[in-house]
């Protein structure tokens, strides 16, 4: 097993790994930029390490200052954490390189899973459904062009190498298409260095759900259930719920298959989820695969009883899966709490907390980095907190939430619980009957 | 006394020629001291060659306005800060055998090669970006350092 662990990342997902750590006896090191010296994650691993100033490029991006951490630290093994080097195969060769293992999959599997368009095509070639369209990145309009015409409209263009809505474009009509393909160019060329493109059919008001799934050294490959991650905003996920509301069991267990199915086709190696989309009549089809532990992996540890943290950290050091999947216990939800205005179009509100109080009891759990009277620096993403509740059933679950989000209370900054508020409350939550157009439909402004 | 203030009194301490220091604040009394003279140790913690942190102790109320003059001195204008812009390891000289760069006392001028920050065993010349008399050299040979570091005080011209 390891000795010291440096986790690079930051805010809530470094204080979670910090915290498996610690109750693994494994010793810690904890990276911070100038902007984070009095983040929590600092203050509690058992070594800290300034790489650089607030800048993400600067700091928490920089591969050499985070190796080089690693050295002076002695430390044996890295966890990325989500975001910033997670999904980055260079960051993970380079650990390799260095003699330090990166808590994760090997070069080869990031590359091949996180461009997104070979993604697809590995898939399609072990029988899993995928989305049809373009067969790999597109060379030009003309190409997205006579494919979108094969397939039929609507269609959407989406960034091979990115995620989070950028570089993405819904096109309906064929005389849309040439304007759509130059802006998502640009901004995926913008946001991720790549301004590749692929195609695929727009499959309307789906369901957004995906696999856990997590592989050892031994060939071994589990599917831990799925998440419910249909309560969107710009494609950025803000509620996330385990079991599925909306697929029966022979739907669930067909998704799992093929999830294992492609896993193992790569022999996939860590954490890993693969997201699938569900449209009315209970058709999935593959749209990606993150080789990484996502945001809302409490969901999954909730209703499966596991850390999955410290199932990675195992597979990373060589054992064999001893965590096989349960049969899923109750029901679990996670609302996204970010430091975001929803009076105003969700902008950001990072600012000092004056007031800060997390509610508590049976089956709430809470996982955030923010203490009282903590300045939220400008640099970083939003989330300040993930409300996790656990219940015996989906109405036990929100009734659980409605009533911790009572207790529930941040001041100084504005947060997107008000709005997670009338969320419980509305109908079609509740009755389990909505798509990802819900937060659209519901709650923004025209 | 919160602890991040904690953490930076006793690197303070570790970097300076003090062995034993304490400060009251309120009723909290700290004091902090270490054998010397330090070995070079292949370490980087919170606490490393310092003994006790934090414990009440009756102690000579004397050193306790060295880490604040300290600190005053190198917040003045002549005085100029040498940091380090990596995290790495730090070295006096640009290998076992050679002479250090520069030594206490020594002129220098914008472009002189100070030390050496190594990162993933790439050798990094860090140069001066003034002129003046080198006045205190912070780290010892062979010990981690991380981004901005306090590396040297220059006393400039």
């Amino acid at each position: 097993m390891f000795n010291k662990i440096l986790i690079a990342n930051r805010g809530e997902i470094a204080l979670r790994i910090i915290r498996t750590c610690k109750e693994m006896g494994i010793h810690t090191v904890a990276v911070y930029s100038e902007a984070d010296k009095d983040a929590l994650h600092v203050v509690l691993a058992d070594e800290a390490v300034c790489i650089g100033p607030p800048s993400s490029k600067e700091s928490y991006l920089k591969v050499p200052s985070i190796i080089s951490a690693a050295q002076i630290t002695g430390a044996d093994a890295i966890h990325p954490g989500y975001g910033f080097l997670a999904e980055n195969a260079d960051f993970s060769e380079i650990c390799e390189e260095s003699g330090i293992k990166f808590i994760g999959p090997s070069p080869d599997m990031i590359t091949r899973m996180g461009d997104k368009a070979l993604a697809k095509a590995t898939m399609r070639n072990v029988g899993v459904p995928v989305v049809p369209g373009s067969d790999g990145a597109l060379k030009d309009e003309a190409e997205a062009l006579i494919i979108a015409e094969e397939i039929g409209y609507p269609v959407m263009l989406k960034a091979s190498a990115g995620g989070g809505g950028k570089g993405m474009r819904i096109v309906w009509k064929a005389d849309e298409l040439k304007k759509a393909y130059q802006t998502a160019s640009n901004e995926a060329g913008a946001a991720f260095g790549n301004a590749e493109l692929y195609l695929e059919k727009y499959i309307e008001n789906p369901r957004h759900i995906e696999i856990q799934v997590m592989g050892d050294t031994f060939g071994n490959v589990y599917s831990y259930g799925e998440r419910d991650c249909t309560v969107q905003r710009r494609h950025q996920k803000l509620i996330e719920e385990a079991p599925s509301s909306f697929i029966d069991e022979a739907t669930r267990q067909k998704m799992s298959d093929a999830a294992v199915l492609g896993a193992k086709s790569v022999n996939y190696e860590g954490a890993g989820t693969i997201e699938f989309l569900v449209d009315k009549h209970k058709n999935f089809y593959f749209i990606e695969m993150n080789t990484r532990i996502q945001v809302e992996h409490p969901v999954t540890e909730m209703i499966q009883n596991i850390d999955l943290i410290k199932l990675q950290i195992q597979i990373a050091a060589g054992k064999e899966i001893e965590f096989k999947p349960n049969k899923p216990n109750g029901h679990s939800f996670e609302f996204r709490i970010n430091a975001e205005d929803p009076e105003f179009g969700f902008r950001p509100s990072p600012g000092k907390i004056e007031y800060l109080h997390f509610p508590g009891g049976f089956g709430v759990r809470v996982d955030s980095h923010i203490y009282d009277e903590y300045i939220i620096p400008p640099y970083y993403d939003s989330l300040v907190a993930k409300l996790i509740v656990w219940g015996t059933s989906r109405e036990h679950a929100i009734a659980r939430a409605k009533r911790a989000f009572e207790e529930f209370m941040i001041e100084g900054i504005k947060t997107t619980i008000p709005f997670h508020k009338k969320v419980l409350e509305n109908e079609d939550f509740i009755s389990g009957n909505y798509d990802t157009s819900f937060i659209d439909k519901h709650f923004l402004k025209r | 006394m919160d602890i991040n203030l904690l953490k930076r009194l006793i690197k303070v301490v570790e970097a300076s020629d003090i062995t034993d220091f304490s400060v009251q604040e309120g009723d909290l009394k700290v004091r902090i001291s270490k054998a010397r003279p330090q070995q070079a140790q292949v370490y980087y913690s919170q606490a490393p060659e310092v003994n006790t942190v934090p414990q009440p102790v009756q102690s000579a109320p004397a050193p306790s306005a060295a880490p604040v003059e300290k600190s005053q001195v190198t917040a003045s204008d002549k005085l100029y800060e040498v940091k380090s812009p990596i995290v790495g390891t730090f070295y006096r000289a640009p290998s076992p055998e050679a002479d250090p760069y520069i030594q206490v006392g020594d002129k220098i001028t914008p472009g002189n090669v100070l030390c050496i920050v190594e990162a993933m065993k790439l050798m990094n010349e860090i140069e001066s970006d003034v002129a003046g008399k080198v006045v205190k050299i912070l780290v010892e040979n062979g010990k981690p350092v991380e981004y901005n570091q306090p590396l040297f005080v220059i006393e400039k011209d």
